[in-house]
């Protein structure tokens, strides 16, 4: 009886001290991404130029969603390497998120378009059902199913780090 | 200035939904999930104690969702499948958590016992 | 330069305590030796003291070549919390927690005699701590570091939510809870290693070990009250990991004074109070190094690194080990002379020393959870209130009902609990009618919440009986028990009617006109822009109307501050006796009615009252001129 509590009494403490070594000393996964998959959200929103209709089909095939807004300061910061990925041809999407069109126009024609379409979620609904917290964030989509998400801006760094495992393993953007 | 003020507070919904309940259960509901979802933007803290702005469309979804008579359940799983599985405050009971959940028990049988077995006066 | 100054200061006092250690510890003791190290201690503490002054200074004086006030003060604060941003990130509260330590020994060391045969190995013992912590703050967080050769011109500022008095005194009171312990700490080690199991060790460590405890009480419903009224949510207590943390010792504690009791008074249960003295003080280190190593996401964590933790880690290892060591290796020394006998005093504190330990084991778990889950399975999980009620309630009202059935018990005899006698009976009888008649009034058969309120009852309605018994029957009554027993009774209703009665909506409200709530009307009066010193915000003037027809304004703001631009609410908040009305304005609608939360409270400022009661309780204790008491 006495030695089982002598030898708790020195485990516990041992024990303990061990596991938080361990915790503090493992590799964390990369902070702001995640790798859940799931398919994209039915929508049904308008396009920020022409007031035109879209919806889940007229998104097709490999390509990625990017979060952005007119009053989001770390967007401008983001909005090189966007313009840099749409030379490279890959297709952008965007989804301009609470913002007012006007002023989403008007920096688009300052700064310039990186994206292919850009959908107008003014309310923010879709970018909710996407599980979106705030701008800016990419999403990394493939046929249809969202692979990768980053929260945060981009850059060339962060997009080899989180996205091209996934774009070699699933072979995108042939 | 003044004026982005105004606009950095107001925020745009569908007409007349907002937090309005049918009845005083589902307003008890609605104020016990906010308080055991997790806000998903912060460091810490329940739907309930935040004000990020994605916090308060959550909570405008979440209110809707009871006006369209979903479940506890239903609800949860939506905010877990968008946001993580660390957004709700309450872990599951599965075979992952039963230590969780049950050792302190455990542990509080164990020590009794213990005591009660001792050598006695 | 100034900083440098109070920067040598801090290495000559590192020094100095080494000193004071090595004395005691590897030469041999003798009164010459005693004095030594006692004025070699008083020495350090001075050039520490010292230090940490000079160090507000350069803060009062807006020296923002010192890098870390340049990161955390401002020009435009007022010299309270000028002050007050030492404390509001790692380094500063790093020093501000060594010198308390510094404090408590120094305190100790004027007090107590030098003959006194375990002191000077207790401030041997408390030396080579601080030296510890003084190097992990010299060498991984330094605060002297400056910003040179051109020093910025106005500081960052600090965080707007710390801007309030509540948090500036906040931290300051925990930690003299916290570093408190390490006297009853030491003095135990120093009891072990000096090796005679006579001294009467216990009897020496009461009043110190009752101060801690009493600034751990205050510094916990410091938080607390603050978190009320400033972050707009409502709520008092929040299972937030460091909130945990500071809960651990806490429980820790409280079982610790109680099983001293014991050891004074009957030399029983000596393993336990020294096991606990051991584990408080390790509760309190391991709190600090949970909130200053990055492993847990919380509101309150210091921003991290990693190589910090793990300095931390390492020596809060150490110490840890050692003591154990030394517990083990002086083990037959504390045995027992006789067993405890069923149903007496001693035996109740036993199980309510297991109760506590099952309550520590299931914070311990809670807050350590989600880290191993994520390292196993690869996946998030929250662990939260949800939980920690679920195992504190039960065990509560459980420790509740031992609680309740002690206060009969004696010391060093077992008595038959007669369920009939007079007293019990009452208290019980009185308790179920309580029960039911609230189970009816507000029609709830919330199995838990009446449970709770019949525990605090009982608890209630048994002391009183104990002092009216006192008053006309002349018995003996420990005021100090049944005070803060009685606070303990006061504390588990509050919470108990708080949880069952308060009720919120979120209303929306058009200027110039009322909704109603629960009897009330809630008139909005006016809405309008204003500026603050730091800060602009819309402000909205409320007049509401209770049933009774009293008429009060409330007037909640939202508040951007300038230098960071992070938006606050402002709560507005009416205080009755029994209940608090609560309103805080969320955004504006598309219609141009704005969300107006209102909450009701009830029996909020009894949480915080109970905890003042059994504060007092603690300070009467720590004045009381009795040289018997327990």
């Amino acid at each position: 009886m006495k030695i089982l509590l002598k030898i708790t009494v020195l485990l516990i403490p041992i024990i303990f001290i061990f596991m938080f070594f361990f915790l503090l000393t493992e590799k964390k996964p990369y902070p702001g991404a995640d790798y859940k998959e799931f398919p994209i959200p039915n929508f049904n929103l308008e396009s920020l130029y022409e007031s035109e209709p879209l919806t889940n089909v007229d998104l097709r095939g490999d390509y990625i969603i990017n979060i952005w807004a007119s009053w989001c300061i770390t967007c401008r910061i983001e909005h090189p390497y966007l313009m840099n990925l749409k030379n490279k041809r890959i297709p952008i999407i965007g989804i301009n998120y609470k913002d007012e069109r006007y002023d989403a126009i008007e920096w688009l024609g300052r700064y310039g378009d990186p994206y292919d379409k850009i959908i107008y979620d003014f309310k923010g609904l879709l970018a909710l059902d996407l599980g979106v917290t705030g701008a800016p964030e990419t999403f990394l989509v493939h046929d249809g199913v969202i692979v990768a998400h980053y929260q945060g801006e981009i850059n060339n760094s962060i997009w080899s780090d989180v996205f091209d495992p996934i774009i070699k393993e699933k072979e995108m953007f042939k | 200035m003044k004026f982005i003020l105004i606009i950095l507070f107001s925020i745009n919904l569908s007409s007349g939904t907002l937090y309005e309940f049918s009845s005083d259960e589902d307003e008890k509901r609605f104020n016990s999930l906010v308080k055991d979802i997790r806000c998903p933007k912060c460091t810490a803290g329940s739907l309930a104690s935040s004000n990020a702005p994605v916090s308060e469309d959550l909570k405008i979804k979440i209110a809707e969702m009871i006006n369209q008579k979903k479940s506890d359940e239903e609800i949860k799983s939506y905010v877990v499948s968008r946001f993580g599985t660390d957004s709700l405050y309450e872990p599951e009971f599965n075979k992952n958590t039963y230590i969780l959940w049950l050792s302190p028990f455990i542990f509080l049988l164990i020590s009794l016992t213990i005591f009660l077995f001792r050598k006695r006066a | 330069m100034i900083v440098e100054i109070s920067h040598f200061l801090s290495l000559l006092a590192t020094g100095l305590f080494f000193l004071a250690g090595y004395f005691s510890l590897f030469v041999s003791s003798t009164s010459y030796t005693s004095n030594l190290i006692s004025r070699t201690y008083s020495q350090a503490f001075l050039l520490l003291a010292s230090s940490f002054l000079i160090y507000v200074w350069l803060a009062v004086t807006d020296n923002f070549s010192v890098e870390y006030i340049a990161n955390h003060s401002n020009s435009a604060l007022p010299i309270f919390y000028k002050v007050s941003s030492i404390w509001s990130a790692h380094e500063g509260s790093m020093f501000l927690w060594i010198v308390f330590l510094s404090i408590w020994g120094f305190i100790f060391n004027i007090a107590v005699n030098n003959n006194d045969i375990l002191k000077p190995k207790t401030i041997g013992i408390v030396s080579f701590i601080l030296v510890g912590f003084l190097l992990f703050l010299l060498l991984t967080s330094n605060p002297f570091a400056t910003i040179l050769p051109i020093a910025p011109i106005n500081g960052a500022d600090i965080n707007p939510v710390l801007q309030d008095p509540a948090l500036a005194i906040h931290p300051p009171t925990l930690y003299l809870g916290y570093v408190g312990f390490v006297i009853p700490f030491a003095s135990s080690l120093a009891f072990l290693i000096n090796g005679d199991s006579n001294i009467k060790w216990e009897k020496s460590i009461k009043k110190w070990s009752v101060m801690a405890w009493v600034f751990l009480t205050i510094g916990i419903s410091l938080g607390s009250w603050w978190a009320y009224y400033e972050l707009g949510w409502g709520g008092y207590w929040f299972w937030d990991p460091v909130e945990n943390v500071a809960l651990m010792p806490w429980l820790a504690a409280t079982a610790f004074i109680h099983s001293l009791s014991v050891s004074i008074k009957s030399s029983h249960l000596r393993i336990w109070t020294i096991l606990l003295s051991i584990l408080v003080f390790s509760l309190s280190l391991f709190g600090a190094f949970i909130v200053r190593s990055g492993i847990i996401d919380s509101v309150h964590s210091f921003a991290n690194d990693p190589q910090r933790g793990l300095y931390l880690l390492a020596f809060i290892g150490i110490i840890i080990v050692t003591s154990v060591l030394l517990f083990i290796s002086r083990f037959s020394m504390i045995k027992p002379s006789s067993n405890i006998k069923t149903l007496s005093k001693e035996s109740f504190i036993s199980i309510n020393n297991i109760l506590f330990g099952t309550l520590i084991f299931a914070i311990m778990l809670g807050v350590t959870y989600p880290l191993f889950y994520e390292y196993l399975f690869d996946q998030k999980i929250s662990v939260g209130a949800p939980f920690y009620n679920a195992i504190f309630i039960p065990i509560v009202i459980l420790a509740s009902l031992f609680l309740f059935l002690s206060v009969d018990s004696k010391w060093s005899r077992g008595i038959t609990i007669d369920l009939f006698k007079k007293p019990i009976a009452f208290s019980a009888i009185f308790s179920i009618i309580f029960v039911i008649t609230i189970s009816f009034l507000f029609n709830t058969t919330d199995i838990f919440i009446l449970l709770s309120i019949f525990a605090g009852s009982l608890i209630i309605s048994r002391y009183f009986i104990e002092i009216f018994r006192y008053l006309f029957n002349k018995k003996y009554l420990n005021p100090y028990s049944a005070i803060a027993h009685l606070a303990l009774g006061l504390l588990l209703v509050s919470i108990s009617f708080n949880s069952l009665l308060s009720t919120e909506r979120a209303l929306n409200i058009k200027l110039n006109e009322y909704e109603e709530y629960e009897d009330m009307k809630v008139y909005f009066k006016d809405i309008k822009l204003i500026e603050g010193s730091n800060y602009d915000a819309v402000k909205a003037s409320f007049n509401i109307e209770d049933e009774k027809g009293n008429n009060f304004n409330l007037n909640p703001e939202k508040r951007r501050y300038f230098t960071r631009g992070q938006i606050t609410t402002e709560t507005a908040i009416h205080i009755t006796p029994i209940k608090d009305i609560y309103l805080t304005i969320g955004d504006q609608l598309d219609d141009g009615s704005w969300i107006v939360n209102i909450q009701i409270n009830f029996l909020i400022r009894w949480i915080w009252f109970s905890a003042a009661l059994m504060s007092f309780a603690g300070i009467m204790l720590i004045f009381s001129k009795k040289k018997s008491n327990i």
